[in-house]
């Protein structure tokens, strides 16, 4: 329960954050050159000067700024995220039609990333310095130095282009008109190489944490005590090791949840994934500030969310956290 | 000096500055090994490696050269990266030292602020910065400077908690110093170690943003940029794929040069932790 | 090689709309059945061809609703909805006799009245282009069902406006627009037409589906029993997915343009301007004259030779492309003037031309700096602001190129003028008063894009131009526009050196495929799938 009320606590705390972002945003973006009347000029491949007028009158963008960014801040008070003149919808439909893939992706390289790197850290830690440990952190580094979007081109061109093993984009096959099952795998085999992509500097960090929080346990009092009481190596790693080493790991979810969503902006571009990183680019190039604040919205949202999962985890691996604060 | 012989101890952190040594050493070498615009038409487009003498990385999409490219591109990878991390450690230092320093109200509101930057993901923000301000290597550089200094921020912070409170701070406190002077020549020379080397990832990262901002196309369009290449290479990925491949190399080696040096930093600048 | 060679490719999109090409495939009996699928790929707001101009809309919405009249094989108007046509000597009452017996897909029968709606609250005030060309409607009289009179304030020539109606004539039926606000209708996204085939989903992000229309007016048409468009907005992708025969035909230069050439030479595929002919667009160079030095006419004539455009086109380009000769098309057969001033590429007389004009070079060579606007559409349009940027480097002018989104590329160049040079594209929308002459007409207000926004004013050429648009008689209309592009090849206030049009990728199994000048955009009534 106090996990809890600390958690609401600091949901709590984040809104004022969150409307300082929200306005700030909006005041950026006015700064821009062109409005979206513009970006849909080009949309529509031209157009004279009294049909603009009327779009911008049509679409309050007439109106002072001041005016608009008051207008934008209440409707948000009663949840109302506004409609997109480029989708020619509400914002909020929008956002929910490009929301399960980002999430999907996100999920996916999370838990791609916890587990590989988790597996390969412990592999690493128990042969310290002999030829499994410097093979892994080689490649943990190799890893981290990849320019993610690069990684995505390369797998495109080894296994969709020359191999054909994997499709090279999109998210499923629509086409074949898959149901049920079929249409999740579907899916899933077209998330492969997106995931790898993206997960991969995240991999690449969760190894090297892993790795050293598994070498600082080993040598604590608690480990070699559990030792000579005789208790096998691998109950001593299941039990007490990965326990507390997973607390860095944990805290890192909560702080990279932001990092991530920027990262899926690239790794979406590169796969053609209809998600919410390619809808907060688009939405930037065609000022379509409504659906921008909307997903900046809703992505600290998720960022706050995710942390508060993180609280709560916190909580459960160390006992000693709520006391301690 | 003792520092230094410890960096020396590791093989890969000599290995990650002589990366960085030989980025910069092309660099240099730019200007003497390619004169000519790395920009200007060069011969036909597209051209493999291997196949013209003249050109021993092929031609790029814009029949430019590509090694003329990586080379000159290498100054300006360099270049923005360090710039970048400049200013972002600045801002961060300066924030993270206020704010712990002073703590209370102070630190609550700027660490508000740096909790606002770090909820939006850094890479919209600057996708944002150039649909604003435009896309020159100016504003690119600091652009990334400021979606970048948060985490420094936090970090400086943390230092400057644990360390206001040490017995060194208070002695100078008791002797009637002024916050300046405690906050510079005190407390920030103690805090700053750590700072350094996290500024290793700063770099690495500024890196990795720039190029990923030129593969979208956003970068600026006038410099010879390993991104730039990338993203020209996208189109004709699927045939000539070099052009994307071999850039990446270059920024792949760059950033593990640049980690390979911070990791070195970090084992030497906190010896009880080498050799972990 | 299999596919067309270079050259013949060049003449089929150089040459007049000859018919031959159209002939080829029509001895074949067409196939009942089959789903063709079409790469779709850019997401659109709306799919209603009345209200936006654009060929992203045309590629779903031509199928679906119908225009007053259609482009026939031989490049001439010839009727869709309308039957036939007159007009009064004066050029101010025009009267078209409606088809009969055609129902709209929900039932209703079309009439008189769905022109008139159509015509006075979308053509007239909503449709981009159609907004320019129904500036002076002032009524649709219907006499009776069958019948619709335009009047009009000014003469308006008969030619322009049959040539307007293919692409800005698609009629609305007026029951389902009349209550409400047609900006947010729900048809806009889910079409009602007359069409052959008939909507049946938008899956954004993913799919649109149509399917036959068994009511057609059309005896036995359309030969297709679905049209299933796919949203592919990778274009990597959507080559891989033609070779795989998930998408059979990919519309518009939608492809990388190393795509286009390599599935050209595959024999599977046809890469073609075939069926285009009616959308032809020219890359433009845009002068600022508030620079003083791009104000002077030699050193305009100097950029203009220190481009080698045929070089451009062969090595980057390839076969789609062909010099350009002013800002009327060579395809545009009726309208295109022979013999105007050209400029070759000399870059000693370049030189010549920017001393002469007082700008000799200075340290390092360069004689002064401009700033180069390219706009953020086409693969083209990069390459070749690179290539102005290698090519003037040579004669001593540093071009520093700056790269913005679309809005800020509008902005920027229409309407804050913060630009020198400016480079995109001019799209020829049938008649050169529809979206040509705007480019050059001094007094466009400030910030309307694609027109004359250099601060260039020309009296002759203002002159020439409000001549042609109302003069009703075509062949003294026809030597207006020649006058019209001798002027403009002389003042290059833009140039317009590069004509290219779009490319059509095929997979050979689509049959009539390009048969008339617009057919990307066209119904696709009598398109078949040959067996695989």
């Amino acid at each position: 329960m106090r996990v809890l009320l600390l958690a609401l606590r600091r949901l709590g705390a984040s809104i004022p954050t969150l409307l300082l972002i929200l306005a700030g945003l909006f005041l950026l973006l006015q700064l821009a050159p062109g409005d979206t009347v513009d970006a849909l000029m080009a949309q529509m491949g031209g157009g004279d000067a009294a049909l603009a007028a009327e779009l911008r009158r049509f679409y309050g963008l007439d109106l002072p700024v001041m005016a608009r960014l008051g207008d934008y801040l209440w409707r948000l008070v009663r949840l109302d995220l506004g409609f997109s003149a480029i989708y020619g919808k509400p914002v909020a439909t929008v956002i929910l039609e490009r929301l399960p893939a980002t999430l999907l992706l996100m999920t996916a390289s999370l838990s791609f990333a916890f587990a590989a790197g988790m597996a390969l850290g412990v592999l690493a830690a128990r042969r310290v310095n002999r030829w499994p440990d410097t093979l892994i952190s080689t490649l943990g580094l190799v890893f981290y130095a990849t320019p993610s979007f690069w990684f995505g081109l390369m797998a495109i061109v080894v296994f969709s282009v020359h191999l054909q093993w994997l499709p090279a984009g999109g998210f499923g096959d629509v086409a074949m008109g898959y149901t049920g099952w079929e249409a999740a795998l579907d899916i899933a085999w077209h998330l492969v190489l997106p995931t790898l992509t993206l997960g991969l500097i995240f991999l690449a960090i969760y190894l090297r944490i892993m790795r050293a929080s598994m070498l600082e346990v080993l040598s604590l009092d608690f480990v070699r005590t559990a030792r000579a009481k005789g208790l096998t190596e691998t109950r001593v790693v299941a039990r007490h090791v990965l326990r507390n080493a997973l607390l860095p790991m944990v805290t890192l979810i909560g702080l990279q949840a932001g990092t991530m969503l920027g990262g899926s902006v690239v790794v979406e571009s590169v796969f053609a994934l209809p998600g919410l990183g390619r809808l907060a680019y688009e939405s930037v190039v065609q000022r379509d500030l409504n659906t921008l604040l909307g997903i900046v919205f809703v992505s600290a949202l998720l960022v706050i969310a995710v942390n508060f999962v993180v609280d709560l985890l916190y909580a459960r691996l160390d006992p000693r956290i709520l006391s301690g604060r | 000096m003792r520092a230094w012989r410890l960096y020396a101890r590791s093989p890969a952190a000599l290995l990650g500055a002589l990366l960085v040594l030989a980025v910069a050493a092309m660099g240099l070498a730019a200007p003497l090994l390619y004169p000519d615009d790395p920009l200007g038409l060069a011969g036909r487009p597209l051209q493999w490696p291997g196949d013209n003498p003249r050109f021993p990385l092929g031609t790029d999409p814009s029949g430019r050269d590509i090694a003329a490219q990586i080379f000159h591109g290498a100054r300006v990878s360099l270049l923005i990266g360090f710039a970048a991390t400049l200013i972002a450690v600045a801002i961060g230092i300066a924030v993270g030292a206020l704010a712990g320093f002073y703590g209370g109200a102070a630190d609550t509101a700027l660490m508000r602020v740096t909790e606002a930057f770090q909820t939006l993901p850094n890479f919209l923000l600057l996708l944002l910065l150039v649909a604003v301000f435009g896309s020159d290597l100016r504003t690119i550089t600091v652009g990334i400077g400021a979606v970048s200094w948060p985490p420094v921020a936090r970090l400086t912070r943390a230092e400057f908690l644990s360390l206001r409170t040490r017995e060194f701070t208070q002695a100078a406190r008791l002797q009637g110093l002024g916050d300046a002077h405690l906050i510079l020549r005190e407390v920030l020379p103690n805090a700053l170690p750590p700072v350094l080397v996290y500024a290793s990832v700063v770099m690495a990262v500024s890196i990795l943003l720039e190029s990923a901002l030129s593969f979208l196309q956003l970068s600026d369009p006038n410099v010879p940029s390993w991104g730039n290449l990338i993203g020209l290479g996208r189109n004709v990925l699927r045939t000539e794929w070099f052009v994307s491949a071999i850039p990446g190399v270059a920024i792949l080696l760059t950033i593990l040069g640049v980690s390979l040096v911070g990791q070195g930093l970090n084992d030497a600048l906190n010896p009880r932790l080498a050799g972990r | 090689m299999s596919g067309p060679t270079r050259r013949e490719t060049l003449l089929i999109a150089g040459g007049a709309l000859a018919a031959a090409p159209f002939a080829a495939s029509a001895q074949e009996t067409p196939r009942r059945g089959g789903v063709l699928t079409v790469h779709f790929a850019t997401e659109q707001r709306i799919l209603n061809p009345s209200l936006q101009a654009s060929t992203g809309v045309y590629i779903v919405g031509g199928k679906i609703q119908e225009p007053m009249l259609d482009l026939g094989a031989d490049g001439n108007p010839t009727p869709c909805l309308a039957e036939s046509w007159e007009s009064t000597p004066d050029g101010k009452a025009i009267t078209f006799r409606l088809r009969r017996g055609v129902t709209w897909h929900d039932g209703k029968p079309f009439t008189s009245a769905d022109v008139q709606f159509t015509a006075m609250e979308m053509w007239k005030k909503i449709l981009n282009y159609g907004t320019a060309l129904q500036q002076f409607l002032t009524a649709v009289d219907t006499p009776d069902p069958h019948t619709a009179v335009f009047r009009y304030e000014r003469p308006m020539p008969l030619g322009l406006l049959l040539r307007g109606l293919t692409d800005l004539g698609y009629v609305s039926p007026k029951h389902v627009y009349e209550t409400g606000d047609i900006r947010q209708n729900p048809a806009n996204t889910a079409p009602v037409g007359t069409g052959p085939f008939r909507f049946v989903q938008y899956e954004r992000g993913q799919h649109i589906i149509a399917e036959r229309n068994a009511n057609y007016w059309r005896p036995n048409m359309p030969y297709l029993d679905r049209v299933v468009w796919r949203v592919v907005t990778d274009r990597a992708a959507a080559a891989a997915q033609m070779e795989a025969g998930q998408i059979l035909f990919s519309p518009y230069s939608s492809l990388t343009i190393a795509d286009m050439q390599r599935l050209g030479r595959d024999r599977r595929f046809e890469a073609t301007t075939r069926g285009n002919e009616g959308n032809a667009r020219t890359n433009t160079l845009e002068f600022n004259f508030r620079r003083p030095e791009l104000a002077d006419l030699r050193v305009r004539r100097a950029v203009a030779h220190a481009l080698n455009i045929p070089f451009f086109i062969e090595n980057f380009l390839g076969p789609f492309a062909k010099a350009g000769t002013g800002p009327i098309p060579s395809v545009a057969a009726d309208y295109y003037p022979e013999g105007t001033p050209q400029y070759g590429f000399d870059r000693a007389l370049a030189n010549r031309l920017l001393d002469e004009a007082g700008h000799p070079r200075g340290a390092g060579g360069t004689r002064f700096s401009v700033r180069l606007h390219p706009a953020p559409w086409g693969e083209d349009i990069s390459l070749f602001s690179t290539f102005i940027q290698q090519s003037l480097a040579e004669v001593g002018i540093r071009v520093e190129i700056v790269r913005l989104d679309a809005a800020g590329f509008l902005r920027t160049v229409y309407n804050d003028h913060a630009f020198d040079l400016a480079t995109g594209w001019h799209q020829y929308r049938s008649d050169p008063a529809v979206s040509t002459t705007v480019w050059y007409r001094s007094g466009s207000p400030r910030g309307a894009p694609w027109t004359n926004q250099w601060g260039w004013a020309d009296e002759t050429i203002d002159r020439i131009i409000d001549d042609a648009a109302t003069e009703v008689d075509p062949a003294k209309r026809k030597a207006l526009y020649a006058d019209f592009v001798r002027r403009a090849q002389e003042e290059l206030a833009p140039w317009m050196p590069i004509e290219q049009i779009f490319v059509s990728v095929f997979n050979r199994r689509v049959r009539n495929a390009g048969n008339n000048p617009r057919w990307a955009s066209s119904s696709w009534h009598d398109t078949w799938l040959a067996p695989a």
